[in-house]
């Protein structure tokens, strides 16, 4: 439905509320009315009453002093005098007239004359017609309101006839007594009683509709004629209203002079025959409507909010589902991109594999050539393992289910690790490679060792990788002080002359599959996953990464973590005081390694090429003095270490010991350094316990170090468990084992392998390689029963996950339910050899 | 979807503004500025004759709208013009009365007089400016005791339909209007002309013989002083009036008879009027005044209605005169409550704005300079300054139209001949 069909939609429901609060509150409001003019009508009928009443006693007095007159046999003047004896209302007055004359006496004298207390009401116009005067007792007798002829006052008059002696003929004259009340008092005390109607107006009409007492708010002489000034109708309607009003008791609406609409309110005066009581009153007086506009205005508004509210969320929802639609999208593009580059990415190296597998399978008589293969489908089948184990991390990554596992361990062993990772394409690609760090004080961390080497690595490769052989890519790693308490800032500084990175590229080079388009990037093998992870992973352990780059310049990516510092740190290392020599082109390296050394104790000189070590050294001996130790670097422009240590030899013997640094593996020199006298090999970089163990081995030991790289002996012999369901991985593992003279033993799952450590007599075994996913018994399972063996040697036997599960988690799972390693698959032969050491060297 | 909302917001603002704006807001008369507190409580009289005075009620209803706590009321006085120095000795004294050029002088209204307040008084602030000065009465001591409210005049009510109808046009002079009687006779209308002849009081034969006779003394200012001395050597200068009236009575464009059936002066004059038959109706402007209530009370006008002005008689060759003198003034009785309030309510009543409004409810001629007319006095428009007459201003005086009148009521009637009736000027009663 579109939007505008869901706010005409919602407009007419408003519109249907609204209309419905309106009719109903009209309805209530049209109901609340009606009660309040039939309380109006009521209120009217009972002031009729009243009226009705207070006319009736009026008029009885008018009665009883007729009566007394009649019955006296009076002259006029002594009527007159009866009836001022008589009178208590102080502005009351009566007047006495003949009929014939209309003249008489009245009981108070004009204004003018207080003497004259003559009346005459001949041209008054009111007892002109005396047929509305009935006979005593009969009726109220009331005239029309009239200006009184002695005072001017507007006067109503109660009347009777009389007679009256005339003591001149002696005759009886019939006369008129009028007990005259003035019209203000009348006001004052004719009101409506009603606080709610106190607007109310009364007027008493006769049947011609004249005036008989006039409220202020009815206009004109006659209510007919003030109906018909100020109320449009016709006179056919208008006679029969009046006929009504002048007949019946009910109320209708009318205009007033103000043109406002008001409720008249009419009923017969029942003593009076043919007068009408009427009560006249702004209907905006009982009109409740003010409320319901209060409620309508508050409905009204309510609802517009409410419109206004859920137009707004359903704005904002839609947003979100336009952009989680969106994102739904981009997923699925990506998944289908994902799916695209995978199969691109995975059938690459698979299509080596294969390919040189059939090859070789082809030319198994050609050793040479299935060498050459099987080199090829190593490093195919190595590229598959690190596109698979990419796809594993970033999935992780975006489902947000990596987690760290920090464990202790030694950044001296990392570093080394990673130079030596990153050994062979430099060797191959011919890359000038230095590694330099900088008060590195510190050796042990606690952290996620695997992902930082992850993150180091990644960008290490990255920039051997898109280095043009004879390029230069240079390391340097040096510790600062961290804000974070307990922790250690690791900087870690990658710069090489690549190829470099464009702008453009450099806004989504962290994103997923992102791969430089450029004809020579296309031809470097990669995931495009690889910074992806380090973002990420920089972001889990809350480091920074900063990249500058200049295409066709070179890249520099810097990478800033704070690691927490283990409890585990190396003791104290000092040196004998001595004097040590050391050379290098690299000033930084140079600097960095005479600060190094000193804090060893020692004291250092420095020399920055082959020729200037070997004036020093000679300068020298020449005071009888000779360096204790000499430490040359390997690669230098003018004359190389090997040279050195040759021309040194030559000088002043082999006294001094002289060790050579190198960033490479030295096993391509190593017979010609010994050969020209140098006494050992120390790699770059130069940490400190580095240089603190070689010296000390150096001065006390000879070397051992490369010896130990190639001697196996101590692994021959063993007997290892291994706890494997799948055939061919047991295959794998047993076979390139015995490659070591290591015996081994399967157990086909779980149970199995518990079953044979629980039957096996103390050494049988010396070490267990448990998978986890096993039938029957997992490897979990089995290695926390196994822990919970009675047998001390059995329940302590090392065990070492050797498994597909190479996640983080799973490490931590292992490591939890009791192993004491954890390996991934595809094993990587050096990595199991180095970890049966690891156990070897503990249990010893 | 911006759009929509911001028309909903709109309606919505409005609404509630309208909610806001509730009440009426109440409009004060233009220029009009209140002197006096407005949340002043009092009662405000005005006393007079007239039945009703709606146009007057309208008027305190404006009032009201700036002082809505002065509570104004118009009573009808009975037997006025004997009962007002009692009424304004007495306890219910009102604030403002009808009062009558003819006071003026009159020994009789000699205490109604003495209650008169002088509203020329400057410190009244009252805007006489507004009135046409020949309606303006000044007293010997220049002082103005009355302030005319209407303007009078005398003319006939014209059926112009009827007009119309019969092909003729409206008659503008003496000829024209006795050609147009016989061409209505001739056409079978019994009565081209008619008018109230029961009484004298306001009887068709003054409201011809007036405006002739005062035309005479105008030219004549001798002859004037006598009339108003009731010198009988004055009653030549009525001759010509009384032989018109004879004239158009003999002559059969008016019928006595018929004349004398119309009950009274004003409502069955006009009613008569309204039957639609008469196609002259003789009468003065306070009897239009009363025309358009009684359109709906006539039952035959109601069912054959019909347009009509009121015009002046065209009794001369040039035409017919407009008598511009006040109908009704008011009079502030000096010794009332609350004096202050009632003089404020007066400078509200004498303006433009307030005196044509009150005409224009009234259906009668404003005594304001400008003079707007209602579309039924449109012709007194047309009349010529030389036929426009003002009796103030010529000072013709009470007593002389009581002359007048009762002269040419009674020769009109065929009770007395012209000759005796200009003998007889100075002794009518």
């Amino acid at each position: 439905m579109k939007k505008t069909w869901i706010i005409i939609v919602n407009i007419l429901i408003m519109i249907a509320l609204l209309s419905f609060v309106v009719f109903y509150s009209d309805y209530t409001n049209k109901e609340t009315i009606q009660r309040q003019i039939e309380h109006f009508e009521n209120t009217a009928i009972t002031m009729e009453h009243v009226t009705e009443n207070y006319l009736e006693g009026e008029q009885r007095i008018c009665d009883v002093w007729a009566r007394y007159i009649n019955s006296k046999d009076m002259t006029i003047e002594e009527a007159v005098s009866f009836i001022r004896i008589s009178h208590v209302l102080p502005n009351a007055s009566a007047h006495i007239v003949f009929t014939d004359t209309l003249a008489g006496l009245s009981t108070r004298s004009r204004y003018a004359d207080s003497d004259d207390y003559s009346v005459t009401y001949e041209r008054t116009n009111l007892l002109n017609d005396l047929s509305w005067i009935h006979d005593i007792g009969e009726a109220i007798n009331i005239s029309r309101a009239y200006t009184n002829p002695v005072n001017g006052e507007q006067s109503i008059a109660f009347c009777n006839y009389i007679t009256l002696h005339d003591p001149e003929s002696g005759e009886l004259e019939k006369a008129i007594l009028l007990r005259v009340l003035p019209l203000s008092e009348l006001e004052e005390k004719w009101v409506f009683p009603q606080e709610e109607f106190e607007n109310a107006e009364l007027s008493i009409i006769d049947i011609d509709g004249d005036y008989i007492i006039k409220g202020h708010s009815f206009k004109n002489s006659s209510f007919f004629e003030f109906y018909r000034s100020y109320n449009k109708t016709d006179p056919v309607y208008t006679q029969e209203l009046f006929k009504t009003i002048t007949s019946s008791t009910g109320s209708i609406s009318m205009s007033n002079s103000r043109s406002e609409e008001c409720i008249l309110a009419y009923t017969p005066v029942t003593s009076a025959g043919g007068w009408t009581f009427l009560s006249l009153m702004p209907m905006k007086d009982l009109n409740a409507s003010n409320e319901n506009w209060l409620l309508i205005g508050f409905v009204s508004v309510g609802l517009l909010i409410l419109l206004v509210f859920d137009l707004s969320v359903m704005q904002n929802f839609n947003k979100k589902l336009q952009a989680a639609a969106k994102e739904a999208a981009a997923a699925n593009k990506a998944k289908t991109d994902f799916l695209s580059t995978m199969s691109h990415d995975i059938r690459t190296p698979m299509n080596a594999i294969i390919g040189l597998t059939t090859i070789a399978e082809k030319n198994l008589g050609d050793t040479q050539s299935v060498g050459e293969n099987l080199r090829k489908i190593s490093m195919a089948s190595n590229h598959l393992l690190t596109l698979i184990n990419d796809i594993l991390d970033i999935s992780k990554v975006e489902s947000g289910k990596l987690n760290l596992s920090p464990l202790t361990f030694s950044i001296v062993e990392t570093v080394e690790n990673l130079v030596n990772l990153s050994q062979p394409m430099i060797k191959e690609k011919n890359i000038d490679f230095n590694f330099r760090i900088s008060r590195m004080e510190k050796e042990y961390f606690y952290a996620d060792q695997l992902r930082l080497n992850q993150i180091y690595i990644n960008i290490l490769s990255n920039a051997i990788k898109y280095t043009e052989p004879g390029g230069q890519v240079s390391v340097d790693m040096a510790e600062e002080e961290s804000p974070k308490p307990g922790c250690v800032r690791l900087i870690y500084k990658v710069a090489d002359t690549g190829i470099g990175m464009s702008p453009e590229f450099m806004e989504t080079m962290y994103q997923p599959f992102s791969r430089q388009t450029d004809s020579r990037v296309n031809s470097i093998q990669g995931t495009g996953l690889g910074l992806a992870i380090t973002k990420q992973m920089v972001d889990l352990m809350e480091g920074t990464i900063d990249c500058q780059s200049k295409q066709g310049e070179g890249t520099t990516f810097t990478v800033t973590l704070d690691l927490p510092l283990a409890d585990r740190q190396t003791d104290e290392m000092t040196l004998e005081p001595m004097d040590i020599l050391i050379v290098d082109d690299d000033e930084v390296l140079l600097e960095t390694a005479v600060d190094t050394l000193e804090s060893l104790g020692v004291t250092a000189y420095s020399a920055r090429s082959g020729l200037q070590a070997i004036d020093m050294i000679i300068e020298k001996h020449q005071t009888g003095q000779d360096y204790n130790v000499v430490i040359l670097d390997w690669k230098m422009p003018d004359l190389d270490g090997v040279e050195t240590v040759r021309r040194i030899r030559a000088q002043i013997g082999d006294k001094v010991p002289i060790l050579l640094i190198s960033a490479y593996e030295w096993s391509d020199i190593e017979d010609e350094a010994k050969e020209a006298g140098a006494n050992g090999f120390i790699s770059k970089p130069l940490f400190r316990s580095k240089l603190y163990y070689t010296i000390n081995s150096l001065l006390g030991t000879e070397v051992k170090t490369v010896e130990m790289e190639n001697d196996y002996s101590d692994l021959e012999g063993m007997n290892i468990l291994i706890a494997e369901d799948n055939d061919i991985n047991w295959e794998i593992i047993s076979a390139m084992l015995g490659m070591f003279g290591i015996k081994t033993e399967r157990a086909e799952n779980g149970r199995i392998c518990l079953d044979k450590i629980t039957n096996a007599k103390k050494g049988d075994y010396e070490l267990i390689f448990m998978d986890i996913q096993m039938p029957e018994m997992n490897g979990l399972e089995a290695t926390r029963r196994i822990r919970k063996l009675d047998d001390p040697w059995a329940a302590n036997i090392p065990i070492i996950a050797m498994t597909a599960d190479a996640f983080s988690e799973n490490v931590t799972e292992c490591l939890n339910a009791g192993m004491n390693g954890h390996i991934a698959k595809p094993i990587d032969i050096k990595l199991v050899i180095k970890e049966i050491r690891r156990i070897k060297e503990e249990r010893s | 979807m911006k759009k929509l909302l911001c028309i909903i917001l709109f309606i919505c603002m409005l609404v509630s503004l309208s909610a806001c704006n509730d009440k009426k807001q109440e409009e004060t008369p233009e220029g009009f500025v209140p002197a006096l507190d407005t949340e002043t409580d009092c009662k405000i009289t005005v006393a007079g004759n007239y039945d009703n005075f709606e146009a007057l009620e309208a008027e305190f209803d404006r009032f009201n709208e700036i002082y809505p706590n002065v509570k104004l009321s118009y009573v009808k006085l009975d037997d006025y013009n004997n009962m007002l120095a009692t009424v304004l000795e007495g306890n219910d004294k009102p604030n403002i009365f009808f009062s009558y050029t003819w006071m003026i002088g009159n020994d009789q209204y000699a205490p109604v007089y003495a209650h008169m307040e002088d509203l020329s008084n400057p410190d009244l602030g009252f805007d006489l400016n507004c009135i046409r000065p020949g309606l303006i009465n000044h007293d010997a001591q220049d002082r103005v005791m009355l302030v005319p409210v209407f303007s009078r005049t005398y003319g006939m009510l014209v059926n112009n339909d009827l007009f119309e109808k019969e092909g003729l046009s409206i008659p503008t002079t003496w000829d024209e209007l006795k050609a147009v009687c016989d061409e209505f006779k001739n056409k079978g209308y019994a009565n081209p002309m008619m008018g109230y002849s029961l009484k004298s009081s306001s009887c068709f034969m003054n409201t011809i013989a007036y405006p002739l006779f005062t035309a005479a003394l105008a030219e004549n200012p001798e002859a004037l002083k006598l009339a108003n001395k009731l010198d009988p050597a004055a009653g030549e200068y009525l001759r010509p009036a009384l032989e018109k009236v004879l004239d158009l009575v003999n002559s059969g464009c008016i019928n006595i008879d018929e004349c004398d059936k119309i009950e009274d002066n004003y409502t069955q004059v006009i009613l008569r009027f309204f039957e639609g038959d008469v196609p002259m109706m003789i009468c003065t402007a306070d009897t239009v005044s009363g025309t358009k209530k009684r359109e709906s009370q006539s039952e035959a006008f109601s069912k054959t209605p019909f347009n009509y002005t009121f015009s002046p008689i065209p009794v001369t060759d040039k035409g017919g005169y407009f008598i511009d003198s006040p109908s009704i003034q008011f009079s502030v009785n000096k010794g009332c409550d609350d004096l202050d309030m009632t003089n404020e309510f007066m400078r509200f009543l004498i303006s433009e704005e307030a005196l044509n409004e009150m005409a224009s409810i009234k259906r009668l001629v404003t005594p304001t300079a400008n003079m707007p007319l209602d579309s039924v006095y449109a012709p007194f428009g047309q009349v010529p300054s030389e036929l426009t007459i003002s009796p103030e201003v010529l000072g013709i005086t009470d007593p002389l139209t009581v002359q007048v009148r009762i002269a040419a009521f009674q020769v009109g009637k065929g009770q007395i001949s012209i000759d005796d009736a200009v003998k007889m000027y100075g002794s009518f009663e």
